[in-house]
């Protein structure tokens, strides 16, 4: 009996390293072969021991410097989107949890409808639309276009989250003369910090990848790191490994350290944007 | 307490950001579908001869079946996997939480990068993958020059990226069900198999349903992965709709068909959320004061 455990437990174990290593492998491939030499890129089998070197950096900063001022771009643009984002859904979030009316709930039948169109679409209007308002290639375009493609789920996760603070914390600021902003900011919002950070997740890691928006709205000045990661993967005279994989780490690791240091949020907002009402 | 006008007030950021960016443009390009338009003439009113055109057109039917294949090899190979882990992990696995850590993590990684890493490891000869399929005495995935290997690195990729989302709903699902309903089954002497199969499965049915709809409605719509991979190519064989909405309106300028394209995808995806919709419906218009 004991070692039919012991032998159950070996094959999952098994089955959880193979897990592990789909998901896993591709990244860890790319991070690690950032530390190589040019000749050593391509041996097999890959190696994970080795002298590292920062030689890929090194030429990353001489032959592509404009790459860091893609990657302020995406920062700039990924806090924008997130912190519009948290403002504007903390609110409705709040009212969608606090106050039902026929007026609403249409309203919010209608946040649902349009979560489900395909973003495609609307760049064939925008693009001369925006176009002659000047807005093509902006920082503020890429962080109102993001934030608006996630406002309807983290107004959901927010709402979600109201719903559990009990109304009586708002009714007892307002028996004490507390405004609404006092309330809402004072009381409400530091009760509602675990829905922020589980909303804040989405908008984030979507601002900070997207590909889409930025490669038909950006031509330079807005251009962010997965556009100019794309050009130097699609390169005509033959990619460059090297390089490409040292701003390709420098993209992915921030971002994957929060994913992974945000998974409960993660999975929290997943479930809740999909299956809760 | 009762609603006033700042109530209000609070929603209609958010509701204007959905009804100038997303809705109006979309109503837009229902009005510019019935139109032929380019840069530089008047726009005139033809009727449905963009529709006529897309579907008389062998290459948005191409496209059309890309997508179709595309979608339903992405969605289910998701499922399969994403269940397959959930059921795993939930079993009780050593390391649990370091292991959801790594299943999750592709769900970081933008779909350029995605496009990176398959495309280095399916590098022509060197890429470990072709390689290992070469050691293996196996043919080498020609995703360049053959449209069938580019669709299934498509695929791959694809499911790549996407298995954590349908890894967590039904995981979730799973960690929800009372432990007694598999207690009771064993001590009726029930199997493994028999409780995923009597248990388990129709139990999570309805989180299992959500997490397909939600992926056919983001996958049919899928443009990135393909871009950055193919561009459509060679010679648009590899095209999904997206794509093709993408080639005539932003290389050919032809905004009436980009807009006949977008249309269907839209009435498409319509389709497919109409379950999901008539459900939130259902369920939000019951609490009616």
């Amino acid at each position: 009996m004991k070692t039919k455990r012991l032998i159950g437990t070996g094959v999952k174990l098994l089955l959880a390293l193979l897990v592990a290593a789909w998901s896993g492998f591709p990244i860890l491939l790319v991070l690690i072969s950032s530390f190589k030499r040019t000749a050593d890129i391509f041996e097999f089998p890959p190696r994970f021991v080795f002298m590292p070197t920062l030689d890929n950096y090194v030429t990353l900063y001489r032959e592509w410097p404009e790459f860091f001022g893609k990657l302020f771009n995406s920062l700039v643009i990924t806090i924008g989107a997130t912190l519009l984002t948290l403002v504007v859904t903390t609110m409705a979030g709040y009212v969608y949890s606090r106050y039902r009316n026929r007026l609403l709930t249409t309203s919010a039948f209608f946040m649902i409808v349009i979560r489900m169109l395909p973003p495609i679409i609307i760049t064939i209007p925008l693009f001369p639309a925006l176009n002659y308002l000047g807005l093509i290639d902006t920082h503020i375009l890429l962080i109102v276009l993001y934030s608006t493609f996630y406002v309807s789920l983290s107004t959901w996760i927010m709402k979600a989250c109201i719903d559990q603070i009990p109304r009586s914390m708002e009714e007892a600021a307002f028996v004490d003369g507390a405004s609404l902003t006092q309330t809402l900011t004072l009381v409400t919002l530091p009760l509602a910090l675990q829905g922020v950070l589980a909303a804040a997740v989405f908008v984030l890691a979507y601002s900070w990848n997207e590909f889409l928006f930025a490669f038909i709205f950006t031509s330079s000045n807005a251009k962010t790191a997965p556009l100019i990661i794309s050009e130097m993967l699609g390169s005509v005279t033959g990619v460059n490994w090297g390089p490409l994989f040292a701003a390709a780490t420098l993209q992915i690791v921030p971002i994957l350290v929060f994913v992974i240091a945000m998974q409960k949020y993660l999975v929290a907002g997943l479930t809740a944007g999909a299956t809760k009402e | 307490m009762k609603i006033r006008w700042p109530h209000y007030l609070m929603i209609a950021p958010v509701q204007s950001m959905l009804v100038v960016i997303i809705l109006a443009p979309t109503a837009y390009v229902g009005w510019l579908s019935f139109n032929q338009s380019t840069f530089g003439l008047d726009t005139s009113f033809v009727g449905w001869q963009n529709y006529a055109f897309i579907v008389t057109d062998p290459q948005f039917w191409r496209a059309f079946l890309n997508t179709f294949i595309v979608v339903n090899a992405v969605v289910y190979g998701e499922l399969a996997l994403g269940l397959a882990i959930a059921v795993l992990f939930a079993s009780g696995v050593p390391f649990r939480r370091v292991l959801i850590s790594i299943v999750l993590a592709p769900y970081a990684i933008s779909p350029v990068l995605g496009v990176l890493m398959w495309k280095y490891m399916l590098e022509p000869d060197v890429g470990v993958l072709n390689y290992a399929l070469t050691w293996l005495g196996l043919r080498q995935l020609e995703w360049t020059i053959n449209p069938t290997h580019g669709l299934v690195v498509i695929i791959l990729l694809s499911i790549w990226m996407h298995t954590p989302f349908t890894f967590v709903i039904t995981y979730s699902a799973i960690l929800a069900i009372p432990t007694v309903m598999f207690e009771a089954a064993r001590v009726d002497g029930a199997n493994s198999l028999q409780i995923f199969r009597r248990i388990t499965v129709p139990v999570i049915m309805p989180s299992i349903f959500i997490a397909l709809m939600f992926r056919y409605v983001v996958a049919f719509r899928i443009f990135s992965e393909v871009w950055i991979l193919t561009k459509g190519g060679p010679v648009w064989k590899t095209e999904t709709l997206a794509i093709y909405l993408y080639r005539y309106g932003f290389r050919y300028h032809e905004f009436g068909v980009a807009s006949a394209t977008g249309w269907a995808m839209l009435l498409a995806t319509l389709l497919i959320a109409a379950y999901y919709f008539r459900l939130m419906y259902k369920r939000m218009f019951v609490y009616e004061d």
